[in-house]
């Protein structure tokens, strides 16, 4: 074979593959395809019409209209006012808002769970069945709630967990009222309900529903906004409420529990160089009247400090949080100061279209002997050293599977225990 | 050894050929076109930093400096202007940008996620009746009655311009 009459035949050979790839992948269109052709179709019509309509009135030109030299309405003929007229009736089509309008969803779980703790059972649960209802109510004002319904041994119990109607001014400052779930937590305030947004099975120890150490719950009223601080993108929560009941667990809301208001506030900063970096601080003030009183009828003052340090880009994601509850006996002067943090540490692995993410936290909680409050068995919160290991697995865009091992030690009496935990949780 | 020769210069130029057949359909089927972000003529914004642009389309920023609210129009899925907008704006793919709003709209920060359009022509009716629209069109589709607005101070077809 002569050298031209061989290249020719690898040439050939080399358009014949490629020829052959691209008739098999252009063989059947998928139905995306069609949409995409459609819309690009739409889009030439579009264009077409607009260059019909610019042949049609001298002067005008459909080029790209530079900022600044905007003077539309004086090149516009009266034909194309006319037409721009009749345009801005159909185009209140496009984008027009319903007042109210309701948009409905919702997050559920299912769990299993095994442990070697004395006098447990394993088996299944059904989590919270969680339905959130936002409503824009104008431009300026919305409503948001949030319905959870949890199994009990005998029932169903229903909860308003958050009930929030917003007046907007402006990106500084907006202000709401209702019940929230309190400021004064990073995990608190990202996650609320919505078990398949985080990555864990189950909140860390300081905050779970239903826990004693922080107030979850907070009904009143707060300001929010951005802060003017540029790059930092920093943002504020102020809030004043009832605070916690009698029950320290629930919050006020039939009514406080004494004639002194709880507040809160937060700062975090959000810098726009470093986006999934938040820092972040809260301090939260209360006076607590338990029910049942304690011996002498003593009332609490509390004082929370909080921060956190997180980055959720999930490459890796950490979140950190860290808080002291300060208590102070109104009747003997006496100050107990608890303490409680954890660190989470997750990663989002690249393969199999990143649909797994191994996940680890460690959980430190200590309540002095002494504290009065936390110690009484209405309310008691332990001591708690907890490892959590797990890893997550993404099966949809919006359902995910989560298998966990947890080792608990609480107080020094108290035996170690070992669980595992699967989950699935999903919104729809 | 002249044969052996032979077929290796032949099998390099036909590897060479079949190189640069596939760069050129490879350009051809990727075709870079520059999206304008269009706002109303009403609209008193001249130009927006990359960055401020970002938050305005991640529900961040949510009124303009007028208190006017932002109404952001976005193109539906499989769109060339909505894939450049998620991949330089959102920094997301399309999963995550629905996830982003989910997880948006539970926290109360959102009601909705953006009002999703169909074609250019939708948003130009829609920039038309909202003074606070604001929506991202091929450079090639602005129409007359679109403020067309800098980034970083660039305009579409300006070298350093973000959007493409």
């Amino acid at each position: 074979m002569t050298k031209p009459r061989c290249v020719l035949l690898w040439i050939l050979l080399l358009l014949a593959a490629g020829g052959a790839a691209s008739a098999q992948t252009a063989a059947e269109p998928g139905p995306s395809e069609v949409v995409n052709a459609l819309l690009t179709r739409i889009d030439r019509l579009e264009q077409r019409v607009a260059e019909l309509e610019a042949s049609k009135t001298p002067g005008s030109t459909p080029a790209p209209q530079a900022p600044g030299t905007a003077s539309e309405e004086n090149q516009q003929s009266p034909a194309t006012k006319i037409h721009e007229h009749d345009e801005d009736q159909s185009s209140a089509s496009v984008a027009e808002h319903h007042f109210p309008s309701m948009h409905l969803r919702g997050f559920a779980d299912v769990d299993f769970s095994s442990t070697d703790e004395h006098g447990t059972h394993s088996g299944f649960t059904l989590g919270q069945f969680v339905l959130h209802v936002a409503s824009p109510l104008s431009n300026r004002v919305a409503y948001f709630g949030e319905l959870s319904f949890t199994a009990q041994p005998t029932s169903y119990t229903a909860d308003v967990e958050r009930s929030i109607i917003r007046f907007d001014y402006n990106d500084y400052f907006k202000l709401s009222f209702g019940r929230y779930h309190t400021p004064i937590n990073y995990w608190n305030t990202e996650f609320h309900h919505g078990l398949w947004l985080q990555t864990t099975i189950s909140r860390p120890e300081m905050i779970r529903f239903g826990g004693r150490f922080q107030p979850v719950h907070f009904l009143g009223m707060l300001a929010e906004g951005h802060l003017p601080s540029g790059p930092l993108g920093m943002g504020y929560e102020i809030g004043l409420g009832n605070g916690r009941a009698g029950t320290i667990s629930r919050a006020g809301d039939t009514g406080d529990a004494n004639n002194n208001r709880a507040w809160v506030a937060r700062v975090f900063a959000r810098p726009t160089g470093l986006r999934g970096l938040q820092v972040g601080g809260a301090i939260y003030g209360d006076d607590i009247t338990p029910t049942p009183a304690l011996t002498g009828n003593p009332r609490f003052s509390e004082l929370i400090e909080s921060a956190h340090i997180v980055w959720t880009s999930e490459t890796p994601e950490l979140l950190s949080e860290f808080a002291n509850v300060h208590h102070r006996d109104t009747l003997t002067g006496t100050v107990y100061n608890s303490q409680a943090y954890y660190v989470q540490l997750a990663y989002r692995l690249p393969w199999q279209q990143r649909k797994w993410k191994p996940y680890y936290r460690f959980e430190y909680m200590h309540i002095p002997p002494t504290e009065p409050l936390f110690s009484l068995p209405d309310f008691q919160v332990k001591d708690l050293v907890q490892s959590t290991a797990g890893i997550r697995w993404d099966i949809s865009d919006f359902a995910a599977f989560k298998w966990e091992y947890r080792h608990t030690k609480r107080g020094p009496t108290d035996p170690i225990v070992n669980g595992a935990f699967v989950q699935t949780s999903f919104t729809f | 050894m002249r044969k052996a020769a032979s077929f290796w210069t032949s099998f390099v130029v036909a590897v060479a050929i079949g190189l640069v057949c596939y760069r050129l359909s490879a350009a051809d089927t990727t075709k870079v076109e520059d999206v304008a972000v269009v706002v109303s003529p009403k609209n008193a914004v001249q130009s927006l930093t990359l960055s401020e642009l970002t938050k305005i389309y991640r529900g961040e920023r949510q009124y303009w400096r007028t208190n006017l609210p932002v109404v952001i129009l976005f193109r539906t899925p499989g769109t060339y202007e909505r894939d450049v907008v998620l991949r330089t704006i959102f920094q997301m793919t399309e999963p995550q940008y629905k996830q982003y709003w989910v997880s948006r709209i539970m926290r109360a920060e959102a009601t909705s996620p953006p009002t999703e359009v169909f074609s250019t022509g939708m948003i130009k009716e829609g920039i038309a009746a909202i003074p606070g629209a604001i929506g991202c069109v091929r450079a090639s589709e602005v129409r007359p009655d679109m403020k067309v607005l800098r980034i970083d101070g660039h305009l579409p077809g300006e070298a350093g311009y973000p959007l493409h």
